[in-house]
């Protein structure tokens, strides 16, 4: 699950994940270049391996503050504050273990980077926005079609701003690919790829063995499990072992079609509705199912013929663009299509106004509520299409959903897969 | 669960097909028997037809939870009752609620069981559970907007158990009824939940929804639901609501501001757009920057009198913020003074109005920028003429075909430039009477060649002659010409290798797909493995319209013009132009002839193979020697002949080269090569000092593509590659072939 954030090479990326932890350590928290009214104090929820990589891209931003962590298993968010402190210098990162202290005691924080796993996200989301907090979780934004739209209506309840970390949707390949197809350059276009994971779209529902417990403050079972059914500890899941799992992960299509039909909706202007029609393939990672939207064109899930993660094609009558991470520049179907490469992306940014990082337009946006470029509704309509695959490869039978009923016409079945009670007390 | 389900079913169906056959053969064969025997026969059917209503999906779950199965079982069991459960799992769903290891999963099933006993019992639990199994029961009713349950949740508003009561709360919002906003309204302040709940209740009820929203404000509670019923106030009041917009706007509290730039996107209206519009000049520069931001993201263009003044004078930031949020809302009488701030001196303003201009939404823009290449002001025309290409407007091709004259050289050079960039082959005649006339030769020929190369591009009829899958070159394989054409006829040109497209003819190994075709009559080949992408190259010669205007200018130019053409006529290609450049490369003028040679050495196609073999052998000229000789090696693994065959030609060509620089590209042709010859002549060079790399590059290609089919000689070869070379990858791959070679022996 390779992932970059910002416009700019996986090396250089990579080189910026570490160095703001020993270069950068007196521009914050010692009364630095922002002034405090200005800054956007953070804290974050479950911050693994992947959430380091955000939060490192997070701090190193000049007018953002981190100054808790909350996470249910005390070894990360140790992990977490021995890495916040070093950087500024201090002992003040704060931590807790239960999410409900920490959202109801730190009214002074203004946005949290949710980066837990994915039976988390949407929960987490909605908790932190009733409490008042802007949102940056990582993908994918739900498990269901029904977290998606609580998730959709507590933004606006609460007037929050939103954004999950797919942060393809702001390097300059990707959007130099989507303006591509904006402008028209590929012509009309009827069909759209979207790169998706290997494995299976049918989960496991398997319980792997038990093992004894931890004590709750060395990690809280209850709350790592928090909406999931429960089962029985075993420290597999927490590894990373919940991937492939029902209860905790969205499957082959989820994995990377969290991501890549995202970008493909964003790109063909189709980020507020879902694909209407679905029909089942035998593959079991779902590659090779083709679903449609109601304009036509053609989203094929593709997992092979990439070389590099994530990757999107679009093809139209004239030509066609395709973009996957590790690629120097998109690959198109005539040279001359990419010719005005860096205007076509210096123009999207001043069009649009949005940063080419996708954690900068994340602060911006807390600063301005100009909506995200991975907003609430952008994710919830590209997840209903992942969910729609899902259920229609579970189901193994042709499904067609209403986008605006936001319901699967005529199959109450699938409709009842549409959401999954909460264990208690947690709810959306 | 689900994949079980589908076999019961298939099941069932199978045994309801094969009673309803012996029933059948039974009565033609058996007519004469017994009506006592009919009876037993009409009894087995009726005893079918039971059992199979026993062997339900929805029945095989309840006999789970029935029961002594393992607890994931049962778990997974009250999972799928939620998908398939009818009336009758109600009871036994319900009978778990207060289940210590059950309870949730039992709600998981009564939750989605769309049959309003399951609402009905859970409304019955509500009265025997407390703790967490009552806080459960609660949600559940709320998830499913149960409004009979609004008095006994009512009453749980007080309850003792902070959770309970919470939960309540939550549920009567989620139910959204008048009787719900009813029971919350004397909660409000005194129930955690009872403020969200009623931001709920507000949605739904839209008569109420003001009332409901100021409860809230006017309430004790933390400042988040302050902000979120001030947002519903404000939004709820429709037109009425500008007055407290204006008010948060104005309020030195950020929350609040912040509340107003959000809602101040959301409420629609002219009178709003206008009124907003009017508050920008009584910020702070950093305030009114965020607040033209909001006004942009109206999209309404009655905010453009004061954005426009806003754009024309002012601190830089706000300058910018409202040239953008111009742009954003597709003003189109803002285009004047854009075009005037893209030429002014201030860089960050000339920047962003250029910018502005470049990305304004839709196509209405179009004239107006399109006029800026009439004005007086060369800085202005050229503007036009980049925005023009950036913005693609081909209708303008006539405008900038009239810009080549233009006095100013630096328009004149962007005309040609940008209909290089957008122009199609009705405008290559009258490029090439421009190209004739003006003082740009270069810009005009840049223009041509980039518009004959696009045309070149464009794709010709793709007819498939034969497509083969499987364990290539000689392993099982599968004709699959029929199944290459039909995607063809689908419109693709790109398409995965795959067994699930080609079927399996050599289970276990790693296939590939090799399609021979034609693009318009000229043969061509595509391979690729299992796993990849096979793209088939539809590309063509530039067609007649391209090429003839290029003759007929040819034949009636002079001096330099009839040189850029000459060299025009290679990007375009085909045999006419050919013909052409043949005849010009033997012409007295030795200025064409030298343009015409290289046209030769630089042509992209095969059909020049004979002409530069003979330069390469025979001209007096080093420098078209090697041009020559160069372009010789380039073309031979294009040739329509066997690897044997070109193996054989660049044998003979590496005779020819003199230098190394060209036998390091002999020996990078050789490596498309897969023939048992060219791995044997990459093999010679492999202990050549200053050519051993390139070799053993051009071997391990050739030995990876043959080694199947000639496992000894490729054992052999990259046995002596690993002593040879330096290079890691290369040995790393040799090291795989020389195991290969042993393991056949």
């Amino acid at each position: 699950m390779k992932k970059m954030t910002g416009g700019i090479s996986r090396r250089t990326f990579l080189a910026a994940a570490v160095a703001p932890l020993i270069v950068k350590a007196q521009t914050l928290g010692r009364g630095g270049a922002t002034p405090p009214s200005e800054r956007i104090i953070l804290g974050g929820i479950g911050i693994g391996h992947r959430g380091r990589h955000d939060l490192q891209w997070m701090i190193a931003e000049k007018d953002v503050q981190f100054v808790a962590i909350c996470d249910a298993w005390k070894q990360r968010r140790e992990s977490v504050k021995q890495v916040v402190d070093r950087y500024y210098g201090n002992t003040n990162c704060a931590m807790y273990r239960d999410i409900r202290e920490f959202l109801a005691t730190r009214s002074d924080i203004d946005a949290v980077l949710i980066t837990t796993g994915d039976r988390w996200h949407a929960l987490a989301s909605v908790m932190a926005m009733r409490a008042g907090k802007d949102v940056y979780s990582e993908k994918p934004s739900s498990m269901t079609i029904a977290e998606g739209q609580a998730v959709v209506q507590t933004a606006a309840r609460f007037g929050r701003i939103y954004q999950t970390g797919t942060q393809r949707l702001s390097e300059a390949n990707f959007v130099a690919a989507n303006e591509l197809l904006r402008l028209g350059r590929l012509g009309k276009v009827h069909t759209v790829r979207a790169h998706i994971a290997g494995g299976s779209a049918v989960t496991s529902r398997e319980w792997a063995a038990g093992q004894p417990e931890p004590a709750r403050d060395e990690l809280d079972w209850d709350e790592w499990l928090g909406p999931c059914p429960w089962r029985p500890f075993n420290q597999r899941y927490v590894d990373g072992g919940w991937r492939g799992q029902y209860d905790f992960h969205t499957g082959s299509i989820g994995e990377w079609g969290a991501h890549t039909f995202a970008q493909c909706q964003v790109a063909l202007g189709l980020g507020e509705t879902s694909a209407v029609s679905y029909e089942p393939v035998a593959a079991a990672s779902g590659d090779g199912m083709a679903v449609r939207f109601a304009n036509g064109v053609q989203m094929v899930l593709q997992q092979g013929g990439w070389h590099g993660s994530c990757g999107v094609r679009y093809e139209g009558t004239e030509g066609w663009v395709a973009c996957a991470d590790g690629y120097s520049r998109p690959e198109v179907s005539s040279p001359a299509l990419l010719a005005d490469y860096t205007k076509l992306v210096q123009d999207y940014a001043a069009r649009t106004g949005r940063a080419l990082n996708h954690v900068r337009n994340f602060f911006d946006c807390v600063k301005s509520r100009q909506k995200t470029v991975a907003n609430e509704m952008v994710m919830h309509r590209s997840m209903s299409t992942v969910h729609g695959a899902n259920i229609c490869m579970w189901l193994n039978r042709k499904l067609t959903l209403d986008p605006l009923k936001e319901e699967f016409v005529g199959d109450a079945e699938a409709n009842r897969l549409c959401s999954r009670a909460m264990r208690a007390p947690w709810q959306i | 669960m689900l994949a079980r389900d589908a076999r019961a079913v298939a099941d069932l169906k199978k045994s309801r097909k094969q009673k309803t056959e012996s029933k059948k053969r039974k009565s033609e064969t058996k007519r004469t028997i017994m009506n006592a025997l009919q009876r037993v026969v009409l009894f087995a059917v009726m005893l079918a037809a039971s059992t199979a209503l026993a062997q339900s999906p929805e029945a095989k779950l309840l006999d789970v939870l029935k029961s002594n199965a393992t607890r994931p079982e049962k778990a997974d069991a009250c999972r799928e009752l939620g998908r398939v459960g009818t009336q009758a799992a109600v009871a036994p769903l319900a009978a778990l609620l207060g289940d210590e290891q059950l309870a949730d999963m039992a709600r998981h099933g009564l939750e989605n069981i769309p049959d309003p006993a399951a609402g009905a019992a859970l409304r019955v639990a509500l009265g025997q559970l407390k703790g967490k199994f009552l806080v459960g029961v609660i949600a559940s009713l709320g998830v499913r907007r149960d409004a009979q349950a609004v008095e006994p949740l009512a009453r749980l508003l007080g309850d003792a158990d902070s959770g309970v009561a919470a939960a309540a709360a939550m549920a009567l919002g989620k139910i959204g009824t008048g009787a719900a906003a009813a029971a919350l309204k004397p909660a409000l302040g005194k129930n955690s939940a009872a403020g969200e709940a009623l931001l709920r209740c507000a949605e739904a009820l839209p008569d109420q929804a003001v009332a409901l929203y100021d409860a809230v404000r006017g309430a004790a509670g933390p400042a988040y639901l302050k902000t979120a019923a001030t947002r519903g106030a404000i939004l709820a009041r429709g037109a009425a609501g500008l007055p407290l917009l204006l008010e948060q706007l104005g309020s030195a509290d950020p929350a609040m501001f912040k509340v107003a730039l959000g809602a101040g996107r959301e409420l629609p209206g002219a009178n709003v757009t206008q009124a907003l519009a009017a508050e920008v000049g009584k910020f702070t520069p950093e305030k009114q920057g965020l607040v033209i931001q909001m006004l942009g993201d109206r999209h309404d263009v009655a905010a453009a009198p004061a954005l426009l003044a806003l754009a024309g004078q002012g601190a830089g930031e706000v300058r910018v913020a409202a040239i953008r949020a111009l742009s954003q809302m597709g003003c189109t009488a803002a285009v004047p003074l854009l075009g005037g701030l893209a030429v002014s001196g201030e860089a960050e303003i000339a920047k962003a109005a250029l910018s502005a201009l470049a990305g304004f939404q839709g196509h209405d823009v179009d004239a107006a920028i399109v006029a800026l290449l009439n004005r007086p002001d060369a800085k202005l025309r050229a503007v036009g003429v980049e925005l023009v290409g950036r913005r693609r407007i081909t209708g303008a091709c006539a405008e900038l075909l009239r810009l080549t004259a233009d006095a100013d050289t630096q328009v004149s050079a962007a005309s040609f430039k940008v209909l290089g960039d957008i122009a199609g082959p009705s405008e290559i005649t009258p490029l090439l009477a421009a190209l004739q006339k003006t003082a740009t030769p270069q810009a005009a020929e840049d223009a041509l060649a980039a518009i004959c190369a696009r045309q070149a591009q464009a794709t010709g009829a793709v007819v498939i002659q034969k497509a083969v899958y499987g364990d290539l070159p000689d392993g099982p394989s599968a004709d699959v010409t029929a199944k290459v054409n039909e995607l063809i006829r689908a419109g693709k040109q790109a398409f995965e290798v795959s067994n699930g497209s080609f079927g399996d003819p050599a289970s276990g190994r790693v296939k590939r797909l090799q399609v021979d075709y034609s693009v318009e009559g000229r043969p061509r080949s595509a391979k690729a493995d299992e796993g990849e992408l096979l793209k088939l190259d539809a590309t063509t010669a530039a067609p007649a319209v391209v090429v003839e205007p290029l003759l007929a200018a040819y034949a009636q130019a002079q001096g330099a013009p009839k040189l850029s053409i000459l060299a025009l006529l290679r990007t375009a290609g085909g045999a006419k132009a050919l013909a052409v450049v043949r005849e010009a490369s033997g012409a007295g003028d030795a200025a064409l002839r030298e343009t015409a040679l290289r046209a030769l050495c630089d042509w992209p196609t095969a059909e020049v193979l004979p002409d530069l073999e003979k330069l390469a052998r025979t001209s007096t000229d080093d420098k078209f020697k090697i041009l020559a000789l160069r372009g010789y090696l380039r073309l031979i693994p294009l040739r329509a002949a066997t690897p044997a065959a070109n193996a054989a030609v660049l044998k003979e060509a590496m005779g020819l080269c003199g230098r190394d620089e060209e036998r390091r590209l002999a020996l990078a042709a050789l490596g498309n090569v897969p023939a048992p010859e060219a791995l044997a002549l990459a093999a010679t060079y492999l202990d050549n000092a200053s050519l051993k790399e390139e070799a053993g590059l051009a071997a391990v290609a050739i030995a990876e593509s043959i080694a199947k089919s000639h496992p000894d000689q490729v054992g052999e070869v990259m046995k002596q590659l690993t002593k040879t070379s330096k290079n890691p990858a290369v040995l790393k791959r040799a090291r795989k072939l020389a195991g290969l070679g042993r393991k056949n022996k």
